[in-house]
């Protein structure tokens, strides 16, 4: 399990921060700023995905929002609508009422007490709310009442309603106080005497049964319906704006000709959706503007709730997607560093071995142009040697005959440093036999026998219970043991020590490593060591061509080397060999 | 006819000559060719009269391998050793296919030279 949460760690980690530590493996990256990548990939995945998600929903709003906008305009509308309707019927049943009376039963009978009496009990049983009903003359005078006021007798010629109504056949008031003191509306009719002047029937509407009727049509708590006159003042009590006769400063629209009237649109930050309409019977006009008002909030409710959710939504989604965005992006370029550094790895191997093959033509050429004279030396050193033994005169002179061996040992010694020069691009036959790893080490070492106990150097081998025995070319891997522990023995100072340490990694490969408490190789060259003729033995000590030797007869056993060191602690060499080599033929 | 011993084929002059002088002062009678040609009109013209053919790898005029496959065509039974400066696995292998009995690295050792002619003298093959 853990292992598993490493492996998603390494995954969607950003592991490319640590690129460019390695600089000679810097210049074979193809990318140079891997966080550059990470954060163009992320910005424009983030864009490509979020983008049309904002515009749909952008547009989803203003959908909503359109159709919310329409739909209270039409509600209000409707109820706008009915409610006028209904206030007209009111109104024109009553004054059709009155005008039925005043033609069908003639001034005589209506002046009469007892008459009238049972007139306006008709006309309450008939239609209803009505309060009273009087009769006056021209003068203002009351000339007969039937109602439950104590009115009889008053005279009206001072009101402003009363003047009016004098000047028209029908008449409808405002909402007035008058002498009762309670808010009324007056209904007149105006009639021809028998001697041809005018009379008035008025008759008293009751507002408590209209304000039931606006009432009525008032549909939840945000809706508000109520009438105002000319000038903004209440005729019915209102929700928003308060009791009767308060002043409303509403902007209320001119009565014309047309009874339509041409609302001004809503705009976006009202909280109100109002409707005016004017109440006016078909053959006289009243004072009468109803209006209904709408709260936004009512109707907002539902479409508030939905933003929200998609709010919400659209949250979550937007978080979402950044998150997958970011470690798809950290997985994508993970994975495109990863190829990268294996790409540049293998530029680097390739650019070593691409030195150590042109290093190894180049030994070639001169090990040939070497070998020729050498023959060439060796023949004629011979035969100068031939001619002191073959012929009589100096072949006692045994001090020239010692120089010319020695001419000819250093010739066959030069002979077998050059074959020796050839063996490194030379494609020896592989002999793969079994090789014991602990004799073999033991060869190795016992060379130097002598040099550790004069220098007083600390020699120590470590095997495994179960002791390799491998199948490899034994000569190679001599030549491998030999060049690193030569190499150890080299850099270590007296009094140190070499530990060669054997041990299996799989049951197929098995791990060596040369360890020694010497000087340590300096950072800078720990790359340069494969290189052949890389040195910092001074003087005759050193061709360079050990290690790079070494790293190729390590290739040739498909087998791998590599090397930790720190200056002055010292260093150790790992050679991970196959137990068992592939054979092939390598030509 | 004159017996030869050791027919020498190489380009490098001094090593040849060199090579032939020690060899007549050990008493047995060499032949140098400096180039493939000539040592295999040589041969065609003493069939019989030589025992051993030291023969290099780099001619100026034909490659190594080739001259001892001609000179297996026309004296199959002739003893041929080739020695070389540098020559390859490949090489060797080849020159073994084609019926070399000795494969030497240069510089060539006169007495282990002389081993094997005294050897190759003791059995005859014709």
């Amino acid at each position: 399990m853990i292992k598993i949460n490493q492996t998603f760690i390494k995954n969607f980690w950003p592991t490319f921060h640590n690129h460019g530590q390695n600089s000679h493996l810097k210049s074979f990256y193809t990318f140079t700023d891997y966080w550059r990548l990470w954060v163009l990939s992320v910005l424009i995945l983030i864009a490509t995905a979020l983008l049309p998600l904002c515009l749909v929903t952008i547009i989803h709003y203003q959908l909503i929002q359109k159709s919310v906008d329409s739909e209270l305009n039409l509600r209000v509308e409707r109820l706008s609508s009915n409610a006028t309707n209904a206030i007209n019927f009111f109104m024109e049943e009553r004054l059709d009422a009155l005008i039925f009376t005043v033609n069908e039963i003639g001034y005589d009978k209506l002046t009469n007490k007892r008459k009238l009496d049972e007139i306006f009990k008709n006309l309450k049983l008939g239609f209803g709310g009505l309060t009273d009903l009087s009769v006056l003359d021209t003068d203002g005078n009351q000339i007969n009442y039937s109602g439950p006021f104590n009115l009889e007798g008053k005279n009206y010629k001072n009101q402003a309603w009363f003047s009016e109504s004098l000047g028209k056949k029908y008449f409808i008031s405002e909402v007035f106080n008058g002498y009762r003191d309670l808010p009324h509306i007056i209904i007149a009719v105006r009639s021809v005497k028998p001697d041809g002047s005018f009379f008035i029937l008025r008759a008293t509407l009751d507002t408590e049964r209209l304000f039931q009727k606006l009432t009525s049509y008032r549909t939840g708590d945000h809706a508000d319906l109520f009438l105002v006159n000319n000038e903004g003042i209440l005729q019915t009590p209102s929700v928003t704006y308060g009791s009767i006769f308060e002043q409303t400063h509403l902007i209320l629209p001119k009565k014309s000709g047309n009874r339509k009237i041409v609302e001004t649109p809503p705009k976006k930050t009202d909280l109100f959706i109002s409707k005016h309409s004017f109440i006016s019977t078909k053959i006289v006009g009243t004072p009468f503007i109803l209006v209904v008002q709408k709260k936004k909030a009512d109707m907002m409710h539902t479409w508030l709730d939905l933003r929200r959710n998609i709010n919400w939504t659209v949250g979550i989604s937007t978080v979402l997607i950044i998150l997958v965005i970011s470690f798809a992006s950290t997985f994508m370029v993970n994975k495109l560093f990863l190829v990268d550094k294996a790409k540049a790895e293998t530029m680097l191997q390739m650019e070593q071995s691409h030195q150590l093959a042109s290093i190894g033509q180049l030994a070639a050429g001169v090990a040939h142009e070497i070998n020729n004279p050498l023959a060439v030396i060796n023949q004629t050193a011979g035969y100068i040697k031939d001619l002191f033994s073959f012929k009589d005169e100096p072949r006692n002179d045994e001090e020239i005959l010692e120089y010319i061996d020695s001419i000819l040992d250093s010739v066959d010694r030069c002979g077998t440093i050059t074959q020796q020069l050839l063996g490194f691009v030379r494609q020896f036959d592989i002999k793969i036999k079994k090789v014991c790893l602990k004799e073999i080490i033991a060869d190795v070492l016992n060379f130097h026998k002598k040099e550790a106990e004069y220098r007083q150097i600390n020699v120590s081998t470590s095997f495994p219970d179960i002791i390799p025995e491998i199948i490899t070319d034994k000569g190679k891997l001599q030549q491998i043991l030999i060049n690193l522990i030569n190499n150890a023995f080299q850099s270590v100072d007296e009094g140190c020590s070499i530990n060669i340490i054997v041990s299996w990694i799989t049951m197929g490969t098995i791990k060596i490593v040369i360890q020694d408490t010497g000087c340590g190789i300096p950072e800078e060259n720990l790359v340069k060591i494969h290189e052949p003729f890389f040195s910092t033995k001074q003087g005759k000590k050193g061709t360079g061509l050990g290690l790079s030797i070494t790293y190729g007869l390590v290739k040739k056993l498909d087998g791998t080397i590599s090397v930790q060191s720190t200056k002055d602690v010292g260093t150790a060499f790992t050679i991970v060999l196959p137990v068992k080599i592939q054979e092939k033929e390598l030509g | 006819m004159e017996h030869i011993d050791i027919l020498i084929i190489d380009d490098e002059e001094k090593f040849a000559a060199m090579l032939a002088r020690r060899i007549e002062l050990r008493e047995y009678h060499s032949k140098v060719c400096h180039d493939g040609k000539t040592a295999l009109q040589w041969i065609e013209k003493h069939l019989g009269s030589v025992s051993l053919i030291l023969l290099d790898l780099q001619l100026p005029d034909m490659y190594g391998t080739q001259v001892l496959e001609d000179i297996k065509k026309i004296h199959p039974t002739v003893p041929v050793a080739i020695m070389t400066g540098h020559g390859s696995e490949k090489d060797k292998k080849e020159c073994e296919r084609l019926g070399a009995f000795k494969f030497m690295y240069k510089p060539i050792n006169i007495d282990s030279l002389m081993t094997i002619l005294e050897h190759i003298k003791e059995v005859p093959n014709d």
